[in-house]
Protein backbone atom coordinates (compact mmCIF):
# COMPACT_ATOMS: atom_id res chain seq x y z
CA UNK A 1 0.00 0.00 0.00
CA UNK A 2 1.37 3.17 -0.81
CA UNK A 3 2.43 5.55 2.31
CA UNK A 4 0.17 7.90 1.56
CA UNK A 5 -2.67 5.62 1.51
CA UNK A 6 -1.66 4.05 4.79
CA UNK A 7 -1.41 7.43 6.18
CA UNK A 8 -5.00 8.21 4.81
CA UNK A 9 -6.46 4.59 6.75
CA UNK A 10 -4.26 6.16 9.98
CA UNK A 11 -5.80 9.25 10.60
CA UNK A 12 -9.20 8.44 12.34
CA UNK A 13 -6.97 7.31 15.19
CA UNK A 14 -4.89 9.76 15.30
CA UNK A 15 -7.38 12.06 15.25
CA UNK A 16 -8.39 10.37 18.41
CA UNK A 17 -5.04 10.47 20.07
CA UNK A 18 -4.92 14.15 19.20
CA UNK A 19 -7.83 15.23 20.45
CA UNK A 20 -6.86 13.64 24.02
CA UNK A 21 -3.45 15.24 23.85
CA UNK A 22 -5.14 18.95 22.51
CA UNK A 23 -8.61 18.73 24.08
CA UNK A 24 -10.82 21.04 21.49
CA UNK A 25 -11.24 19.55 18.28
CA UNK A 26 -9.60 23.15 15.75
CA UNK A 27 -5.89 22.66 17.94
CA UNK A 28 -5.99 18.65 17.26
CA UNK A 29 -6.91 18.66 13.70
CA UNK A 30 -3.98 21.52 13.25
CA UNK A 31 -1.56 19.05 15.25
CA UNK A 32 -2.60 16.25 12.67
CA UNK A 33 -2.14 18.55 10.12
CA UNK A 34 1.16 19.39 11.39
CA UNK A 35 2.06 15.70 11.74
CA UNK A 36 0.90 15.01 8.47
CA UNK A 37 2.84 17.30 6.73
CA UNK A 38 5.93 16.60 8.81
CA UNK A 39 5.69 12.99 7.97
CA UNK A 40 5.44 13.71 4.34
CA UNK A 41 8.43 15.68 4.54
CA UNK A 42 10.45 12.86 6.45
CA UNK A 43 9.00 9.64 4.97
CA UNK A 44 12.45 8.68 3.69
CA UNK A 45 13.30 8.18 7.78
CA UNK A 46 10.40 6.05 8.26
CA UNK A 47 12.29 2.66 7.73
CA UNK A 48 9.52 0.21 5.38
CA UNK A 49 8.68 -2.48 7.45
CA UNK A 50 7.94 -1.13 11.16
CA UNK A 51 5.01 0.44 12.18
CA UNK A 52 3.50 3.43 10.65
CA UNK A 53 1.22 3.72 13.12
CA UNK A 54 3.83 3.95 16.02
CA UNK A 55 5.93 6.43 14.29
CA UNK A 56 3.09 8.41 13.72
CA UNK A 57 2.14 8.47 17.18
CA UNK A 58 5.55 9.56 17.82
CA UNK A 59 5.53 12.21 15.15
CA UNK A 60 2.82 13.60 16.87
CA UNK A 61 3.46 13.51 19.96
CA UNK A 62 6.85 15.16 19.16
CA UNK A 63 5.15 17.89 17.71
CA UNK A 64 2.61 18.80 20.31
CA UNK A 65 5.38 18.58 23.00
CA UNK A 66 7.06 21.04 21.09
CA UNK A 67 4.30 23.36 20.80
CA UNK A 68 3.35 23.10 24.50
CA UNK A 69 6.87 24.06 25.12
CA UNK A 70 6.49 26.94 23.00
CA UNK A 71 3.69 28.07 24.77
CA UNK A 72 5.53 27.60 28.31
CA UNK A 73 8.16 29.58 27.23
CA UNK A 74 5.68 31.95 26.05
CA UNK A 75 4.01 32.02 29.50
CA UNK A 76 0.83 30.30 28.27
CA UNK A 77 1.48 27.42 30.04
CA UNK A 78 3.82 25.76 32.54
CA UNK A 79 6.60 24.26 31.12
CA UNK A 80 6.95 20.39 30.59
CA UNK A 81 9.00 19.50 33.38
CA UNK A 82 9.03 16.17 36.21
CA UNK A 83 8.81 18.66 39.19
CA UNK A 84 6.30 20.60 37.75
CA UNK A 85 4.24 18.33 36.41
CA UNK A 86 4.00 15.97 39.58
CA UNK A 87 3.32 18.68 41.72
CA UNK A 88 0.28 19.89 39.39
CA UNK A 89 -0.28 15.72 39.35
CA UNK A 90 -0.80 15.91 43.09
CA UNK A 91 -3.15 19.18 43.56
CA UNK A 92 -5.20 17.84 40.19
CA UNK A 93 -5.52 14.59 43.44
CA UNK A 94 -6.63 16.83 45.71
CA UNK A 95 -9.80 17.55 44.13
CA UNK A 96 -12.21 15.97 45.94
CA UNK A 97 -13.45 12.15 44.76
CA UNK A 98 -16.18 12.03 42.21
CA UNK A 99 -15.91 15.96 41.61
CA UNK A 100 -15.86 15.15 37.66
CA UNK A 101 -17.91 11.94 37.20
CA UNK A 102 -18.46 11.59 33.41
CA UNK A 103 -16.40 14.82 32.90
CA UNK A 104 -13.64 12.75 30.92
CA UNK A 105 -12.41 16.08 29.58
CA UNK A 106 -12.19 17.92 32.35
CA UNK A 107 -10.75 14.79 34.40
CA UNK A 108 -7.62 14.64 31.41
CA UNK A 109 -7.82 18.06 31.57
CA UNK A 110 -6.33 17.93 35.37
CA UNK A 111 -3.44 15.66 34.15
CA UNK A 112 0.47 16.61 33.27
CA UNK A 113 0.81 16.36 29.41
CA UNK A 114 3.21 13.29 30.67
CA UNK A 115 0.69 11.43 31.96
CA UNK A 116 -2.17 12.43 29.60
CA UNK A 117 -0.17 11.33 26.63
CA UNK A 118 0.49 7.60 28.36
CA UNK A 119 -3.16 7.35 29.41
CA UNK A 120 -3.70 8.07 25.38
CA UNK A 121 -1.73 5.54 23.84
CA UNK A 122 -2.50 2.36 26.92
CA UNK A 123 -6.03 3.40 28.12
CA UNK A 124 -6.93 4.32 24.51
CA UNK A 125 -5.53 3.43 21.61
CA UNK A 126 -4.70 0.39 23.13
CA UNK A 127 -0.91 0.22 22.58
CA UNK A 128 1.28 -2.43 25.20
CA UNK A 129 3.54 -0.94 27.68
CA UNK A 130 6.72 -1.47 25.45
CA UNK A 131 5.22 0.02 22.96
CA UNK A 132 4.01 3.51 24.52
CA UNK A 133 7.66 3.43 25.74
CA UNK A 134 9.00 2.81 22.13
CA UNK A 135 6.97 5.79 20.63
CA UNK A 136 7.83 8.32 23.75
CA UNK A 137 11.05 7.04 23.60
CA UNK A 138 11.62 6.79 27.66
CA UNK A 139 11.88 3.56 29.83
CA UNK A 140 9.36 1.31 30.24
CA UNK A 141 9.29 1.79 34.49
CA UNK A 142 8.91 5.81 33.09
CA UNK A 143 5.94 4.46 31.30
CA UNK A 144 4.13 2.67 34.17
CA UNK A 145 5.14 4.88 36.90
CA UNK A 146 3.57 7.53 34.63
CA UNK A 147 0.34 5.27 34.09
CA UNK A 148 -0.03 4.62 37.77
CA UNK A 149 -0.06 8.34 38.38
CA UNK A 150 -2.67 9.42 35.46
CA UNK A 151 -4.72 6.52 36.60
CA UNK A 152 -4.98 7.09 39.77
CA UNK A 153 -5.71 10.87 39.26
CA UNK A 154 -8.37 9.96 36.73
CA UNK A 155 -9.52 7.31 39.09
CA UNK A 156 -10.22 9.47 41.43
CA UNK A 157 -11.88 11.84 39.45
CA UNK A 158 -14.13 10.61 37.89
CA UNK A 159 -16.04 8.97 40.42
CA UNK A 160 -14.76 6.88 43.01
CA UNK A 161 -16.74 8.28 45.59
CA UNK A 162 -20.16 6.66 44.66
CA UNK B 1 -4.80 -7.84 49.54
CA UNK B 2 -1.25 -9.10 48.03
CA UNK B 3 -1.19 -7.00 44.71
CA UNK B 4 -0.20 -3.65 44.63
CA UNK B 5 -2.07 -1.35 42.66
CA UNK B 6 0.40 -1.74 39.44
CA UNK B 7 0.48 -5.01 39.46
CA UNK B 8 -3.63 -5.00 39.52
CA UNK B 9 -3.36 -2.28 36.49
CA UNK B 10 -1.16 -4.43 34.47
CA UNK B 11 -3.59 -7.32 34.90
CA UNK B 12 -6.06 -5.40 33.59
CA UNK B 13 -3.80 -4.31 30.93
CA UNK B 14 -2.97 -7.57 29.50
CA UNK B 15 0.32 -6.45 30.66
CA UNK B 16 1.03 -9.63 33.25
CA UNK B 17 2.49 -13.33 32.40
CA UNK B 18 -0.32 -16.01 32.64
CA UNK B 19 1.24 -17.46 35.96
CA UNK B 20 0.24 -14.28 37.77
CA UNK B 21 -2.77 -13.19 36.12
CA UNK B 22 -3.88 -16.93 36.72
CA UNK B 23 -3.63 -16.09 40.71
CA UNK B 24 -5.12 -12.61 40.46
CA UNK B 25 -8.21 -13.81 39.00
CA UNK B 26 -8.12 -17.16 41.43
CA UNK B 27 -7.90 -14.35 43.87
CA UNK B 28 -10.45 -11.71 43.26
CA UNK B 29 -12.62 -14.44 43.37
CA UNK B 30 -12.34 -14.81 47.37
CA UNK B 31 -11.53 -11.44 48.35
CA UNK B 32 -14.01 -8.61 47.48
CA UNK B 33 -11.31 -5.67 47.64
CA UNK B 34 -9.10 -6.81 44.91
CA UNK B 35 -12.33 -7.48 42.47
CA UNK B 36 -13.73 -4.45 43.48
CA UNK B 37 -9.92 -2.38 42.29
CA UNK B 38 -10.03 -4.24 39.08
CA UNK B 39 -13.62 -3.30 38.46
CA UNK B 40 -12.21 -0.08 39.49
CA UNK B 41 -9.51 0.33 36.49
CA UNK B 42 -11.69 -1.77 34.15
CA UNK B 43 -14.09 0.72 34.76
CA UNK B 44 -11.91 3.58 33.68
CA UNK B 45 -11.02 1.65 30.55
CA UNK B 46 -14.17 1.84 29.53
CA UNK B 47 -14.94 4.72 30.66
CA UNK B 48 -12.22 6.59 28.30
CA UNK B 49 -13.04 4.08 25.57
CA UNK B 50 -16.40 4.99 25.00
CA UNK B 51 -15.31 8.32 25.50
CA UNK B 52 -12.71 8.83 22.68
CA UNK B 53 -14.46 5.99 20.41
CA UNK B 54 -16.93 8.87 18.63
CA UNK B 55 -14.02 10.18 16.83
CA UNK B 56 -13.01 7.25 15.27
CA UNK B 57 -16.58 7.27 13.59
CA UNK B 58 -16.14 11.17 12.38
CA UNK B 59 -16.41 12.20 8.81
CA UNK B 60 -11.50 13.13 8.64
CA UNK B 61 -11.59 16.88 7.85
CA UNK B 62 -11.25 17.75 4.26
CA UNK B 63 -7.95 19.66 5.09
CA UNK B 64 -6.02 16.81 6.68
CA UNK B 65 -7.10 14.39 3.88
CA UNK B 66 -6.50 16.56 0.77
CA UNK B 67 -2.43 16.61 2.06
CA UNK B 68 -3.09 13.17 1.53
CA UNK B 69 -5.25 12.59 -1.70
CA UNK B 70 -4.66 14.13 -4.77
CA UNK B 71 -6.85 17.55 -5.06
CA UNK B 72 -8.55 17.17 -8.15
CA UNK B 73 -10.60 14.62 -6.30
CA UNK B 74 -10.99 16.18 -3.27
CA UNK B 75 -12.47 19.42 -5.29
CA UNK B 76 -15.36 17.11 -6.69
CA UNK B 77 -15.62 15.53 -3.63
CA UNK B 78 -16.24 18.31 -1.42
CA UNK B 79 -18.43 19.53 -4.15
CA UNK B 80 -20.43 15.99 -4.36
CA UNK B 81 -21.32 16.91 -0.63
CA UNK B 82 -22.17 19.73 -1.21
CA UNK B 83 -25.15 18.93 -3.50
CA UNK B 84 -25.96 16.24 -1.44
CA UNK B 85 -26.09 18.11 1.00
CA UNK B 86 -28.93 20.36 -0.76
CA UNK B 87 -30.38 17.54 -1.64
CA UNK B 88 -33.07 17.14 -4.52
CA UNK B 89 -36.05 19.66 -4.09
CA UNK B 90 -38.91 19.01 -6.42
CA UNK B 91 -36.92 22.15 -7.95
CA UNK B 92 -33.78 20.59 -8.58
CA UNK B 93 -35.04 17.73 -10.56
CA UNK B 94 -36.95 20.13 -12.68
CA UNK B 95 -33.73 22.02 -13.08
CA UNK B 96 -31.75 18.49 -14.09
CA UNK B 97 -34.47 17.76 -16.47
CA UNK B 98 -34.06 21.13 -18.53
CA UNK B 99 -30.57 21.07 -18.32
CA UNK B 100 -30.58 17.67 -19.71
CA UNK B 101 -32.56 18.68 -22.66
CA UNK B 102 -30.16 21.71 -22.99
CA UNK B 103 -27.64 19.31 -22.76
CA UNK B 104 -28.64 16.98 -25.66
CA UNK B 105 -29.48 20.20 -27.86
CA UNK B 106 -26.03 21.87 -26.98
CA UNK B 107 -23.82 18.75 -26.76
CA UNK B 108 -24.92 17.11 -29.86
CA UNK B 109 -24.22 19.54 -31.99
CA UNK B 110 -24.56 18.55 -35.45
CA UNK B 111 -21.08 20.71 -36.64
CA UNK B 112 -19.35 19.59 -33.78
CA UNK B 113 -16.86 16.31 -34.14
CA UNK B 114 -19.23 13.66 -33.08
CA UNK B 115 -16.25 11.00 -33.18
CA UNK B 116 -16.56 10.46 -29.46
CA UNK B 117 -19.95 9.39 -29.48
CA UNK B 118 -22.10 6.15 -31.37
CA UNK B 119 -25.62 5.21 -31.48
CA UNK B 120 -25.28 1.87 -30.69
CA UNK B 121 -28.60 0.00 -31.33
CA UNK B 122 -30.88 3.41 -29.71
CA UNK B 123 -28.09 4.06 -26.88
CA UNK B 124 -25.41 6.54 -27.15
CA UNK B 125 -22.20 5.15 -25.95
CA UNK B 126 -18.77 6.73 -25.93
CA UNK B 127 -16.53 5.66 -28.66
CA UNK B 128 -12.82 7.19 -30.15
CA UNK B 129 -11.05 9.78 -27.10
CA UNK B 130 -13.97 10.12 -25.06
CA UNK B 131 -13.92 5.70 -24.48
CA UNK B 132 -10.10 5.82 -24.52
CA UNK B 133 -10.22 8.41 -21.72
CA UNK B 134 -13.05 6.43 -19.53
CA UNK B 135 -10.96 3.60 -20.03
CA UNK B 136 -7.87 4.87 -18.94
CA UNK B 137 -7.74 8.10 -17.50
CA UNK B 138 -7.70 7.85 -13.26
CA UNK B 139 -9.05 11.64 -11.92
CA UNK B 140 -6.32 11.52 -9.59
CA UNK B 141 -3.71 11.43 -11.97
CA UNK B 142 -4.52 13.36 -15.11
CA UNK B 143 -2.91 15.81 -17.39
CA UNK B 144 -3.96 19.28 -17.31
CA UNK B 145 -4.02 19.81 -20.53
CA UNK B 146 -6.53 16.59 -20.70
CA UNK B 147 -8.79 17.24 -23.46
CA UNK B 148 -11.52 14.84 -21.50
CA UNK B 149 -11.60 15.51 -17.85
CA UNK B 150 -12.54 12.96 -15.56
CA UNK B 151 -14.28 14.11 -12.68
CA UNK B 152 -16.23 11.38 -10.26
CA UNK B 153 -16.15 7.41 -10.24
CA UNK B 154 -18.90 5.58 -8.68
CA UNK B 155 -20.83 2.57 -8.00
CA UNK B 156 -24.62 3.43 -9.50
CA UNK B 157 -27.69 1.39 -7.47
CA UNK B 158 -27.73 -0.86 -10.36
CA UNK B 159 -24.04 -1.86 -9.52
CA UNK B 160 -22.12 -0.81 -12.29
CA UNK B 161 -19.09 1.67 -12.37
CA UNK B 162 -19.80 5.12 -13.86
CA UNK B 163 -17.85 8.29 -14.33
CA UNK B 164 -18.55 11.46 -15.03
CA UNK B 165 -16.34 13.45 -17.85
CA UNK B 166 -16.38 16.86 -19.34
CA UNK B 167 -14.80 17.63 -22.80
CA UNK B 168 -14.68 20.70 -24.83
CA UNK B 169 -18.24 19.77 -27.12
CA UNK B 170 -19.83 17.13 -24.64
CA UNK B 171 -20.01 16.54 -20.75
CA UNK B 172 -22.08 13.67 -19.12
CA UNK B 173 -22.03 10.61 -17.25
CA UNK B 174 -21.05 7.17 -19.03
CA UNK B 175 -22.10 3.88 -17.14
CA UNK B 176 -19.86 0.83 -17.85
CA UNK B 177 -22.02 -1.88 -19.73
CA UNK B 178 -20.74 -4.67 -22.03
CA UNK B 179 -17.78 -3.39 -22.26
CA UNK B 180 -18.63 -0.31 -23.27
CA UNK B 181 -19.36 3.19 -21.43
CA UNK B 182 -22.89 3.99 -22.21
CA UNK B 183 -23.95 7.68 -21.70
CA UNK B 184 -26.45 7.86 -19.22
CA UNK B 185 -26.28 11.89 -19.16
CA UNK B 186 -24.96 14.26 -21.46
CA UNK B 187 -25.01 17.88 -21.54
CA UNK B 188 -22.46 20.63 -23.44
CA UNK B 189 -18.85 20.20 -22.81
CA UNK B 190 -16.74 22.82 -20.92
CA UNK B 191 -17.66 25.99 -21.89
CA UNK B 192 -16.13 28.95 -20.12
CA UNK B 193 -17.16 31.30 -16.99
CA UNK B 194 -20.66 30.44 -15.52
CA UNK B 195 -22.00 28.45 -17.78
CA UNK B 196 -19.16 26.09 -17.07
CA UNK B 197 -20.02 25.87 -13.52
CA UNK B 198 -23.51 25.42 -14.00
CA UNK B 199 -22.90 22.70 -15.81
CA UNK B 200 -20.25 21.15 -13.63
CA UNK B 201 -23.15 21.70 -10.65
CA UNK B 202 -26.23 19.61 -12.56
CA UNK B 203 -23.65 17.26 -13.47
CA UNK B 204 -22.38 16.39 -9.84
CA UNK B 205 -25.92 16.82 -8.66
CA UNK B 206 -26.68 14.19 -11.47
CA UNK B 207 -23.97 11.73 -10.20
CA UNK B 208 -24.51 12.04 -6.39
CA UNK B 209 -28.94 11.25 -7.63
CA UNK B 210 -27.05 8.10 -9.16
CA UNK B 211 -24.86 7.01 -6.29
CA UNK B 212 -24.90 4.09 -4.47
CA UNK B 213 -22.68 4.84 -1.22
CA UNK B 214 -19.47 7.18 -1.90
CA UNK B 215 -17.77 7.88 -4.96
CA UNK B 216 -14.55 6.30 -5.33
CA UNK B 217 -11.30 7.63 -4.13
CA UNK B 218 -7.70 7.69 -6.05
CA UNK B 219 -6.99 3.98 -4.65
CA UNK B 220 -10.53 2.46 -5.33
CA UNK B 221 -10.57 4.22 -8.55
CA UNK B 222 -7.41 3.03 -9.62
CA UNK B 223 -8.67 -0.86 -8.35
CA UNK B 224 -11.38 -0.50 -10.64
CA UNK B 225 -9.78 0.19 -13.63
CA UNK B 226 -7.37 -3.09 -13.04
CA UNK B 227 -10.75 -4.58 -12.86
CA UNK B 228 -11.76 -2.99 -16.01
CA UNK B 229 -14.77 -1.35 -14.56
CA UNK B 230 -16.55 -4.67 -14.26
CA UNK B 231 -17.21 -5.65 -10.42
Amino acid sequence: MRFEEELVQLLPRLRRFARGLARNVSDADDLCQAAIERALKSREQWQQGTRLDSWMYRITRNLWIDERRAAGRRGVHAPIDEAVTQIAGEGAAEVEAGAMRGDVDGAMAHLPDEQREVVMLILVEGYAYREAAEILEVPIGTVTSRLARGRETLMHLLGEAA
Amino acid sequence: MSFDPATIAAYVDGELDDLTARRIKREAGSDAGLAAEIARNRELRAQLTAHFAPVIEEVVPERLRALLVETNVDTSLAARRETKRLRFAPIHWATIAASLVLGLTIGLKPWMPVADVTNANGTLVASGALAEALDTQLASNQPADATVRIGLSFRNRDGRTCRSFEGRGLAGIGCHEGGRWRLERTMGGTAQGEYRQAASGALAADAAAMMAGEPFDAAAERAARRRGWTD
